[in-house]
């Protein structure tokens, strides 16, 4: 199985996972790829939300259950105070009203951490684990050649990042987040009604100088095509795409890139 | 629910959740009191079986006092957690062979009554009249599909090897009726928070 024939059908699972409705085995690699995928995530948050409200019975619960379920509470004070995670719950509750009346717990020595530094720590180990996974991309072979103009962001401007920003806004865009083979680090990809993408890349890892990072987009009739390369440190990046395209893929090669790949196995794939 | 203190009637289900790390058992009670029925009613659908249900529900508010930090609300609403821990406890339990059995031969007695209409169920519901035009806006084989696998407990396997049709058509089908469905009930006004 191809990284992008996996990566489809884990996105073809998220509904399926989302209602209990897969194997064990299934869910298991599911949880992995929800892990490094926040799109995916995202999407899974939202199919159970829609349960929720078919769920929505109002009935009401037996009258004497709330009395067992009391009796089975563990209100040992020696128990250890809530943790990191709660910390971080209690950071993104900081808008809710918290009751005068609750004492608060006391951490002694528990350093409260912020989601975007666990994040930005996630995603930096993520790219290491990349590193050592990605080695073996190859090139096997010629399908097509298309060259289309790619133009480097190393310095991002306030009007790029509008227009990305614009882009995600537009209903008529499509967007993916590119995933590693092994799931170790992604990049997200947003492409405009009027063709134009761009590839938000910046935790993946600088490459040698003998090496670049290549873009390539499967097209309508199951072509893969060239659409760029983007050199070995990528950043905040912009493509342009003639058509529709059905996925896209990242490789590593060999400076100065090749013309054409006809097998991304090892790269980052994202489908739409 | 005299445990129920008044001072967390108005709270947020994130701030309940806050306090019940820090060992607040009103307002657990609080949260059960807000979603128990709810918790109650979609595994005993699922179970067929009221006390096994209450099991879960004993089992699901302990869970959270024990380990509230599993609810991450920026992933959703308690609501959605407290079911989707609901609903995985429940097919655990489905999935087992003599509760399969013995839930086949309840369900086939209930067929015998008078038939088994899911639809009709949540039409009953107090939001009933958008869920029913979600659902009925869906593609006949959508809604089945996302039937037998939500409420019937499947895997969406089983439910193509009912159904005679192919896995990945099953799997398409459950998530596109999903995104479907979520579209028709955010255009109609209605999220989980109003549910």
């Amino acid at each position: 199985m191809t990284g992008r024939n996996d990566i489809y059908e884990l996105d073809e699972l998220l509904g399926a996972y989302a209602l209990d409705a897969v194997d064990p085995d299934e869910a298991r690699r599911v949880e992995d790829y929800l892990a490094i995928n926040p799109k995916a995530a995202a999407e899974v948050a939202d199919h159970r939300e829609v349960a929720t409200m078919l769920a929505f019975t109002g009935m009401e619960a037996p009258d004497d259950l709330w009395g067992r379920i009391a009796s089975e509470l563990d209100d040992d004070p020696e128990r250890p105070a809530p943790g990191p995670e709660l910390q971080r719950i209690i950071q993104a509750s900081a808008t809710a009203p918290v009751p005068p009346a609750v004492p608060a717990v006391e951490q002694p020595g528990a350093a409260v951490t912020s989601l975007d530094e666990a994040r930005q720590r996630r995603r930096w180990s993520s790219s290491m684990a990349w590193v050592a996974g990605s080695a073996a991309a190859a090139v096997v072979a010629v399908v097509a050649i298309t060259v289309v103009v790619t133009d480097r962001a190393d310095a991002p401007t306030d009007p790029l990042i509008a227009a990305i920003e614009t882009a995600r806004a537009d209903i008529d865009s499509v967007e993916t987040t590119l995933v590693a083979e092994n799931f170790a680090a992604t990049a997200d990809a947003v492409i405009g009604q009027d063709g134009r993408g761009y590839l938000e890349a910046r935790e993946l890892p600088v490459l040698a100088d003998d090496q670049t990072y290549q873009l390539w987009g499967v097209v309508s009739d199951g072509q893969v095509i060239s659409l760029g390369i983007l050199g070995p440190n990528l950043g905040l990046e912009t493509f342009t795409v003639e058509g529709d395209v059905s996925a896209l893929a990242i490789t590593i090669e060999d400076a100065p890139g090749v013309i054409a790949d006809g097998n991304p196995d090892g790269a980052f794939v994202g489908t739409f | 629910m005299e445990d129920v203190r008044q001072d967390y009637v108005e709270a947020s289900d994130a701030a309940l959740v806050v306090a019940i790390g820090r060992y607040q058992q009103a307002a657990l009670a609080e949260a059960y009191r807000r979603h128990a029925g709810a918790v109650f009613g979609l595994s005993k659908r699922l179970l067929s079986d009221a006390s096994r249900a209450e099991e879960i529900v004993q089992e699901v508010f302990v869970r959270l006092w024990n380990d509230p930090s599993r609810f991450d609300p920026e992933r959703g609403t308690l609501r959605s957690f407290l079911l989707a821990t609901t609903h995985g406890r429940s097919v655990d339990l489905i999935r087992a062979d003599a509760a399969r059995r013995a839930r086949e031969e309840r369900e086939a007695r209930e067929q015998a009554d008078g038939g088994y209409d899911l639809a009709r169920e949540v039409w009953d519901l107090a939001l009933a009249g958008h869920v029913r035009d979600a659902l009925e806006a869906l593609a006949p084989g959508e809604r089945e599909a996302i039937e037998l696998a939500y409420f019937g407990g499947r895997t969406y396997k089983e439910v193509a090897a009912e159904l005679g049709e192919p896995e990945g058509t099953v799997k398409s089908r459950i998530r596109n009726g999903l995104k479907r469905l979520r579209q028709e009930l955010l255009e109609a006004g209605v999220s989980s928070g109003t549910a």
